[in-house]
């Protein structure tokens, strides 16, 4: 059955998830994975971690899922030396480089190819299978075809995003907030946390989530208040199908919501998958779909506040 | 010291006609972002013999670009582009998805691979993988400094190509932004990218090319090519795509001065005509800042600096 994994952006997160039905967890090293450091832990939360989900027979997987700078590779390596040492083996990765370095230097290590690697066809599922993955992340908008085509193609493990957004370029291959705002700020470790690129350092001042003016070649102004399609999405109808795929993972992204929202979804989760597999024939999605409009709401509510804020930041940009 | 390249880029016949190539060493056809750009060198595969003969039996090096992020349905026409950009006698191809890459090396390697800008190239030893699928020349990821970039072409194998001037790769997307249909139903398409659209907001500016995103401000390295040669850089683009004729021509003549001028050992100054000249083509101001590890859109340097209220 596909493993359910959830997110884990502090200790008393990843102990809700897990406590709430989910199967693993991933969390982020500090200054290395697609969120900023509020949303990330030091490497005593994580291993506290690993042993809480060890402990429930689960899994933990650290995220080093931004994409570094030459000069940190011997830090990562460190650090996943480190991790394995205390019996994690599980990491997320996007940097191609770094993903061949720790299969070649851990025997045994399993990496995961990110949502930030943009995997949108089977050939670049190969390409990071090559690279040392055993499971990638397909990207949001992957139709069922393709990922079938990567179940039976690729020989490597399929992980889906339930919930998570959908930027408006395709997420991993965006520039927009650093162009707008990039501050370097080097941590006592000596990890530079990029702050203002989502692709480096995980912060992201969403600007495309801001009103837009379109302005044609002479300055006309054409359009007023056009936002870039941005959405966070929350997939209920997908599940039976995903399930019937074989996807090997449903993740639920939320690193960044509130301990009590993201601990509902993953119980909603959990009880969906649960009662989808146990009894296909009288499983009915409507029920289901109300109870979703619940959490949405609340979800939602919480991005507006946050996308504000970002936004706000990064006009305060020095 | 090696030979210098000055790439320019061109997406279709509209943009080749009028684009002096003079300046240049070698140009990259055809547009990464979509495949309904009218003309576009990487699908109307009819255009590349002529094209590319053209150009080579004028001296260039002559590469083509491929999809920035094809989906499965559009592979099989991957392959029929690599197929035709050999037959022509393209001397490389622009690679920024893996799957393409994989295809090439499925292939044989019927010509190298030179890894474009939404490849995200970061480290130098993603370049060593890349390099080891067949690729000879690397184009970072945007926001990779310059220092990081001289680490890159040091320990990654392979030659860096550095974006010298012209907008930057912001982001690309699937859905055209200029369309209110659907592509196939909007008579807007193919048409809507071809007339200058810009996104303003706040002290912010982005170039909409539909399908991509692009810094509102022209990256500009020009005051910086001493040091950029003294570091071992000798590969420069100027970002071509969506631009005018006359943009690629004078922009393309000011480097080729001023890259003569830097490689001479002479004293280097930016001289006025060309400072002239590239403000004349930039509507929004110049930046560079993430060669120099700051924010994208601020301009570092003391020449070309000047009271652009957005950026």
């Amino acid at each position: 059955m596909a493993e359910l994994l959830a997110s884990g952006g502090t200790p008393g997160m990843v102990r809700t998830v897990l406590d709430n039905g989910a199967d693993a967890v991933y969390v982020g090293a500090k200054g290395w994975s697609r969120r900023r450091a509020q949303y990330e832990m030091d490497d005593e939360q994580i291993l506290e971690s690993a042993s809480y989900a060890r402990s429930g027979g689960k899994v933990l997987r650290v995220a080093f899922n931004t994409l570094p700078a030459s000069g940190e590779i011997p830090l990562l390596l460190a650090k996943v030396e480190k991790f394995m040492a205390a019996g994690i083996r599980d990491f997320i990765l996007t940097d191609v480089g770094a993903m061949t370095a720790l299969s070649r230097n851990f025997p045994g290590v399993r990496i995961h190819a990110s949502v930030g690697c943009t995997i949108v066809n089977a050939q670049d599922a190969r390409f990071y299978k090559e690279a040392g993955a055993d499971q990638i992340v397909a990207e949001c908008r992957m139709d069922r075809e393709e990922m079938r085509r990567i179940k039976q193609e690729a020989g490597v493990g399929l992980e889906v995003l339930v919930h998570a957004t959908t930027c408006y370029t395709l997420l991993g291959r965006c520039t927009m907030s650093s162009y707008t705002r990039q501050e370097w700020r080097i941590d006592a470790e000596g990890k530079n946390h990029f702050l203002g690129s989502p692709n480096r350092g995980g912060l992201c001042y969403r600007i495309c989530m801001t009103e837009w003016d379109e302005v044609g070649k002479d300055g006309a102004v054409e359009g007023r208040g056009i936002v870039l399609p941005n959405v966070a999405y929350f997939l209920v109808d997908d599940i039976p199908s995903l399930i019937d795929l074989g996807v090997d993972t449903i993740k639920i992204q939320g690193r960044e919501y509130s301990v009590p929202l993201v601990g509902e979804m993953v119980r909603f989760y959990r009880e969906l998958i649960d009662a989808c597999v146990k009894d296909r024939s009288s499983f009915a999605l409507g029920p289901w779909k109300e109870r979703m409009a619940g959490i949405v709401a609340a979800r939602d509510a919480e991005r507006r506040e946050k996308t504000a804020g970002l936004i706000s930041e990064s006009l305060s940009a020095p | 010291m090696a030979a210098i390249e000055l790439i320019a880029s061109l997406a279709s016949p509209r943009e080749r006609a009028g684009t002096d190539l003079g300046p240049y060493d070698a140009v990259c056809l055809g547009s990464p972002y979509c495949r309904r750009v009218r003309g576009n060198f990487a699908e109307d595969l009819s255009l590349l013999p002529e094209a590319v003969s053209g150009m080579r039996a004028a001296g260039k090096n002559v590469y083509v670009t491929s999809p920035a992020a094809p989906r499965g349905r559009d592979l099989p026409h991957v392959e029929m582009l690599i197929a035709a950009a050999a037959d022509a006698g393209a001397q490389a191809l622009e690679v920024h998805n893996m799957g393409v890459l994989r295809i090439l090396r499925e292939k044989g390697n019927p010509l190298p691979a030179h890894i474009g800008a939404y490849a995200n190239v970061y480290t130098h030893l993603t370049a060593q993988v890349m390099r080891d699928y067949g690729a000879v020349r690397v184009r970072p990821n945007a926001e990779v400094s310059l220092q990081e970039m001289e680490i890159l072409a040091r320990d990654g194998g392979v030659e860096v190509e550095v974006l010298a001037h012209g907008k930057i790769p912001l982001g690309v997307t699937e859905r055209c932004s200029l369309l209110s249909e659907a592509e196939d139903a909007d008579p807007k398409c193919p048409s809507a990218c071809e007339e200058e659209r810009w996104l303003t907001t706040r002290q912010w500016v982005l170039k909409n090319v539909g399908k991509g995103v692009l810094s509102g401000r022209d990256m500009c390295l020009l005051e910086h090519l001493p040091r950029l040669l003294s570091m071992g850089f000798s590969v420069f683009k100027i970002e071509g795509l969506y631009e005018s004729a006359a943009y690629r021509s004078e922009v393309g003549r000011v480097y080729r001065e001023a890259l003569e001028l830097a490689a001479s050992g002479k004293p280097y100054e930016v001289r006025p005509e060309w400072a002239a000249v590239l403000r004349r083509h930039s509507r929004e101001g110049f930046c560079n800042g993430y060669c120099f590890g700051k924010t994208g859109r601020l301009y570092v340097g003391t020449v070309l600096q000047e009271d652009k209220p957005k950026v």
